[in-house]
């Protein structure tokens, strides 16, 4: 999948239903070797025995809900649709699974090879010949220049806008080659010219700019990929039938590809254990043993980049007071509650970087379980029990609040009512509240909340600015939470104009003690990936970088 | 009569354009609206403000309901704004599924709980009369969402006869003709039978209990005077009279064909209204929240006029002129 | 009237609410608190009957093991996973429990949750469905009565309410009130006495022509005598059976308005959440998916019972 994931919020009704593109961790190394070594395209020798791959069949994946549009140009869709997306459309090159070590490294796929300028700030790509959209027309430099103007037009504001900030021109040399120019030298180039999916610039283009949010693209679709529409219903089902003038032609073999949408993913692993489906590519951390017992399954487990916490209102009492932060997040016994909910499959989230990630400080100060200290930094604060009624106080104000979260997400639910339950022992009183989803949302962005579980999409390059850098007038931000901290924003920019990684890193280093010292949230989880997939499925190479890595070599047993 | 008919086809108007109205402004009113789906919150509200633009969000609320009102009036319910597809259309590809859902709930309902009735008021009080008894008491009383779960689980699931969700198989929407028909009446069976379920015991208790009743009336005993056979008079003479009041619950009924069960939609995966009306609802989707609301409205309204209507022509004691 | 000489239906209804309703009652003093969280690494999901020693912590927190040892020290729990040494000093009391009707996702004991559901569930329930018989009836009899543009306007504001999608109302009174139990009956109640309203002005209408009330009002008894004395009692069979069915599905319903923060306050327990959530252990814990949608369905079936003798004692007994 070729989408750099950018960092996406996670509400939607139950925690499972944003998958997004997978990571891995240093435990995983050897692996991620192996898949580099062999590029992209792992080869797999058809035998004419039919011991080999067998060209046919069909494999079915359950999707959690319909895809809500074929431009992701249009609106943001949800991250899950873009694997959907990356079946049909081409990128120029693929994302591989290395980036939790260094950014990442890129693999071939529209674009065959690609070279920098001596000074770097230009990157000229070759684009493969003989690759053609579904209708005939051949895809050309056009297509990317047209991409890129659309990534970049201020008018639709595409989701991705910002990883094009740096991008400063894309130039057709010839029909298959184009070169991008840079305002300067940094660690994500490659990633910023790879970013989004390439559109169709004949069909596309003939869309009036004004009129694309508003156009129905389903009318318009013209793919370029491995496969392609068969057939669409709506809320049921999307089959996608193999592409045979792909240019990686014999492959894939598999003749169809079906998704199946099921809203609800208990119902999910429910039919993929009675053969109903093939793939679930989110698997509850309940029924993962279910799925591991059964024969006819395999379990694949490796760490997500969706990371969990409880985010306190740092504008608000007593919230904007860093001591009872610190003590809330002293007092959750935050490795029961994670392992309680995810049952094994997750671990304490530490600071603001993945721990997986290349960038992660492995010498945090670690906030261990310790309600002694909490009441402490408590009474420090000011917060006491003077009436005795087992709640603290401070001037006449208990120390109550609500822990909001969307109402369907069952993992919050659960989480919430432990943490209320710890949060209790030091004597304050937090009541769990569920809030209806799109509630949730607007009230998370304007700030309304004392106390919320949230959880965010972490995307593959280092980006800590949205998050955790000052919200300031008229610019777009993620710092719902209000965190504001002078030092950490210069360090992020700092860190954000590093062109080395390495030096980066330190910046990096320092920005994560500052976070985890000011514990604007408390960090709680980081979720593994469990993905169920049917055991006769072969040749299926399931990694960090997405669920269709290789989808052109799957292949049925035979 | 005529007079009255008018009246209340007024009326039934007026009441849609409430619906529509009140629906309207608390929608609108409620906390978050479709922009914080559709424009990624990180993006400058610039942006935001460009998407509200694009669907009027920037204008009063008054001169939003008017244009809203305008084109409804002309029988245009506008485009979806998460789909960019005529709500119309999208209202037309899901009314059939909860129509067909509903609709053979509901003949299931009527003719289960008619022949169970039958049966146990041929003999009542023996032993089939008290197990029927009971199975319709416990089929009355299960909460509908928790039947289709265990349908679910031991049908489709335990033992795997029938599917356990969507209206066809992926065979099924590739196939045509009868085939076609075939796949999706075999996964119509457990929602059906969830949905139908509660209706089929709610029927059967009510009709055993005005059988018994409408057999001891005395034109049912001068049938069986005149040498009528006992389950003739069961079913020719005292039936009808004891299926006369079911007329009102059919009218109530009637929006429920339209509407949709919402819960039973969601655990089959089925795309119908409920599921329609809902997620426009969660997702801030005016224009399909509103178009919907309208054809439920117009159903509910429908219903009880055709109701009303049954009521006083089954009942000559109910004079509708001046009662309305 | 002696207690035999009621009919059977009458009395097995009675009977059946009558034992749930004290279970209800009583038993939430006897099984304990429904909250309690018994780590649930070690006591999640355990199936009815299952046995665990539970270790109450000096901060009050639960841990529980299969098999608990004195050693030096402290106690040694074993469990799933690796056995793990507790200091002495850090345990206040160490309890063999048996969970006779297993346990949730939490560890939390499901026959306590059971028993304080079926409180809170009856207690929301039958208050709701009183304030919605009590519009309804008013509201149907009113209609019914007076007839003309009362009846008109009554019955289409009904209408109205019927087709509104009360999701929205929901969301605007939860934006503005802050969730409370009062809240949440008067809003089921509120938005659930249409079809009452609808069943009792049906039968005023039957009604008001016939002879005994054209008697009534020919000697001069007020249109509040004739509603409570000679409408109301006649309107009561299809009415009662109406409630039956409608208090289940108002237990129910409490747990659809918990999805917008306005059910049963969590961490308390109420049926109807516990059938919403049943659909989460679908193929995982029977238990939690049968038991509260048995519960619901025994209080149905005791109202519908209730419901059939209180017709049969009408017909025996005309008022």
């Amino acid at each position: 999948m070729t989408k750099t994931l950018y960092q996406v919020p996670i509400v939607d009704p139950i925690e499972f239903f944003l998958m997004v593109r997978l990571t891995h961790n240093l435990l995983t190394l050897a692996f991620i070797a192996a898949a580099l070594s062999c590029g992209n395209e792992q080869p797999i020798t058809p035998v004419a025995s039919g011991l080999g791959p067998r060209q046919g069949g069909q494999v079915v994946v359950a999707i959690s809900s319909d895809l809500s549009t074929f431009n992701e140009y249009q609106w943001a869709p949800e991250a899950a649709e873009f694997e959907v997306l990356d079946l049909l459309f081409p990128s120029l090159m693929i994302e591989q699974p290395d980036f939790a070590l260094r950014p990442p490294s890129f693999g071939e796929r529209l674009a065959t090879s690609w070279e920098f300028s001596p000074d770097n700030r230009q990157l000229t790509f070759h684009l493969r010949s003989g690759a053609r959209w579904s209708d005939g027309v051949p895809v050309t430099a056009e297509d990317v220049a047209f991409t890129f103007s659309v990534q970049k037009d201020p008018q639709l504001g595409a989701i991705g806008l910002e990883f094009k900030e740096f991008i400063t021109g894309v130039e057709v040399l010839d029909p298959l080659t184009v070169r991008f120019t840079f305002s300067h030298v940094y660690p994500y180039q490659l990633m910023d010219a790879n970013d989004g999916h390439i559109i169709p610039a004949h069909v596309w283009g003939a869309v009036p700019r004004a009129e694309w949010r508003t156009t129905d693209f389903s009318q318009l679709l013209v793919t370029c990929g491995p496969y392609r529409l068969a057939a669409h219903t709506r809320g049921q089902t999307i089959i996608l039938a193999r592409d045979p003038a792909w240019w990686g032609h014999p492959r894939p073999y598999l003749d169809h590809l079906v998704f199946r949408v099921i809203p609800d993913v208990a119902s999910q692993v429910n039919q993929l254990l009675s053969g109903h489906v093939d793939v679930v590519r989110v698997v509850p951390p309940r029924d993962a043993d279910r799925v591991r017992a059964n024969a006819e399954l395999e379990l694949i487990e490796f760490p997500s980049r969706d990371w969990g916490y409880l985010g306190w209102n740092n504008a608000r009492p007593p919230f904007d007071d860093r001591r009872v932060r610190r003590a809330m997040s002293l007092a959750i016994n935050r490795k029961a509650a994670v392992d309680s909910v995810f049952m094994g499959h997750a671990r304490v989230a530490q600071g603001p970087i993945l721990s997986s990630m290349w960038a992660f400080n492995r010498n945090l100060p670690i906030l261990g379980h310790d309600p002694e200290a909490a009441r402490t930094l408590l009474a420090e604060a000011g917060w006491g029990d003077s009436n005795g009624d087992g709640v603290l106080d401070r001037g006449g104000k208990k120390l109550e609040f609500d822990i909001l979260y969307p109402a369907t997400n069952a993992i919050r639910r659960d989480l919430a009512q432990l943490i209320s339950a710890d949060l209790a022992r030091v004597g304050v009183r937090a009541r769990p509240l569920p809030v209806e989803a799109a509630t949730f949302l607007a009230r998370q962005e304007r700030g309304e909340f004392t106390a919320m579980l949230a959880a965010w999409t972490e995307a593959t390059r280092i980006e800590l600015s949205s998050v955790w850098a000052s919200r300031s007038a008229g610019q777009g931000s993620y710092n719902f939470i209000s965190y504001s901290n002078p030092e950490v924003d210069r360090l992020i920019a700092g860190a954000r104009l590093e062109a080395d990684h390495a030096r980066a890193k330190l910046l990096l280093d320092r920005i994560q003690e500052l976070i985890v010292l000011d514990q604007p949230v408390t960090f709680l989880y980081e979720r593994n990936e469990l993905v169920g997939l049917s055991r006769r499925i072969r040749g299926a190479n399931i990694n960090a970088a997405g669920l269709f890595f290789n989808v052109q070599d799957w292949y049925w047993e035979p | 009569m005529g007079r009255w008919l008018l009246r209340r086809l007024a009326a039934a108007a007026l009441i849609v354009w409430l619906v529509a109205t009140a629906t309207f402004f608390a929608a609108a009113l409620a906390p978050g609206d479709i922009t914080l789906r559709l424009a990624d919150t990180r993006v400058s509200p610039s942006i935001r403000e460009q998407w509200r633009r694009t669907f009027d969000l920037d204008q009063p609320l008054l001169t939003r309901y008017l244009r809203w009102m305008a084109g409804a009036a002309r029988g245009d319910l506008s485009t979806s704004w998460t789909t960019y597809r005529p709500v119309a259309t999208m209202i037309a590809e899901a009314l059939p599924n909860t129509v067909l859902l509903a609709g053979a709930g509901l003949l299931l309902e009527l003719l289960g709980g008619v022949a169970i009735a039958l049966h146990q008021a041929r003999r009542p009080f023996g032993t089939g009369d008290r197990i029927l008894t009971f199975a319709t008491l416990l089929a009355f009383a299960m909460p509908t969402f928790w039947v289709a779960l265990l349908l679910v689980e031991v049908f489709a699931f335990r033992l795997p006869l029938f599917p356990p969700s969507h209206m066809r198989s992926p065979a099924g929407e590739m196939a045509v003709g009868w085939q076609r028909m075939a796949d999706l009446a075999y996964h119509s069976v457990l929602p059906v039978l969830a949905i139908g379920i509660t209706g089929v015991g709610a029927i059967a208790r009510y009709l055993r209990g005005s059988l018994l009743d409408e057999r001891a009336q005395g034109y049912v005993l001068a049938a069986r005077g005149r040498g009528c056979s006992p389950r003739r008079a069961l079913r020719v003479h005292a039936l009808p009279n004891a299926l006369l009041p079911l007329i009102t619950i059919l009218g109530l009924s009637l929006p429920f064909l339209v509407s949709g069960s919402l819960v039973i939609e969601v655990v089959f995966s089925w795309p119908g209204m409920g599921q329609l009306v809902y997620s426009a609802a969660l997702a801030r989707d005016l224009p399909t929240l509103l178009g919907g609301t309208v054809v439920v409205a117009v159903a509910v309204v429908a219903g009880n006029l055709l109701a009303d209507l049954a009521y006083a022509l089954a009942d000559p004691r109910i004079r509708l002129g001046d009662a309305a | 009237m002696s207690w035999r000489s009621l009919p059977a239906h009458l009395r097995h209804g009675l009977a059946v609410l009558g034992v749930l309703t004290t279970v209800c009652v009583v038993g939430p003093w006897v099984a304990g608190d429904p909250t309690t969280i018994v780590e649930p690494a070690q006591a999640s999901l355990l199936p009815p009957g299952s046995t665990r020693w539970v270790v109450e912590h000096r901060d009050g927190s639960r841990t529980a093991a299969q098999e608990v040892q004195r050693q030096e020290g402290g106690w040694l729990l074993t469990g799933r996973g690796e056995p793990r040494l507790i200091a002495a000093g850090e345990v206040v009391a160490l309890r063999r429990t048996t969970f006779w009707l297993g346990t949730d996702t939490l560890g939390r004991d499901v026959l306590a949750r059971l028993l304080w559901g079926g409180r809170v569930s009856l207690a929301v329930g039958l208050t709701a469905l009183a304030v919605a018989m009590l519009l309804g009836t008013s509201v149907g009899l009113l209609a019914g009565w007076r007839g003309g543009l009362v009846d008109g306007v009554l019955m289409r504001l009904a209408d109205a309410l019927l087709a509104f999608p009360s999701l929205f109302l929901l969301l605007l009174v939860a934006a503005i009130f802050r969730p409370s139990l009062t809240a949440l009956v008067l809003m089921l109640g509120g938005l659930s006495w249409m079809g009452v309203a609808r069943l009792v002005r049906g039968q005023v209408l039957s009604l008001k022509e016939r002879e005994f009330i054209l008697a009534a009002r020919g000697i001069g008894a007020s249109p509040l005598r004739i509603a409570l004395v000679h409408l109301l009692p006649n309107t009561l069979t299809p009415l009662s059976q109406d409630a039956a069915l409608r208090l289940g599905d108002l237990i129910l319903a409490e747990a659809s308005l918990s999805f917008l923060g306005f059910g049963v306050a969590l961490p308390l327990p109420s049926w109807g959440g516990m059938v919403a959530e049943a659909g989460e252990v679908l193929g995982t814990a029977w238990w939690l998916i049968l038991l509260p949608g048995l519960a619901v369905a025994t209080v149905v079936i005791g109202a519908a019972l209730l419901a059939d003798g209180l017709a049969e004692l009408a017909r025996l007994d005309p008022a």
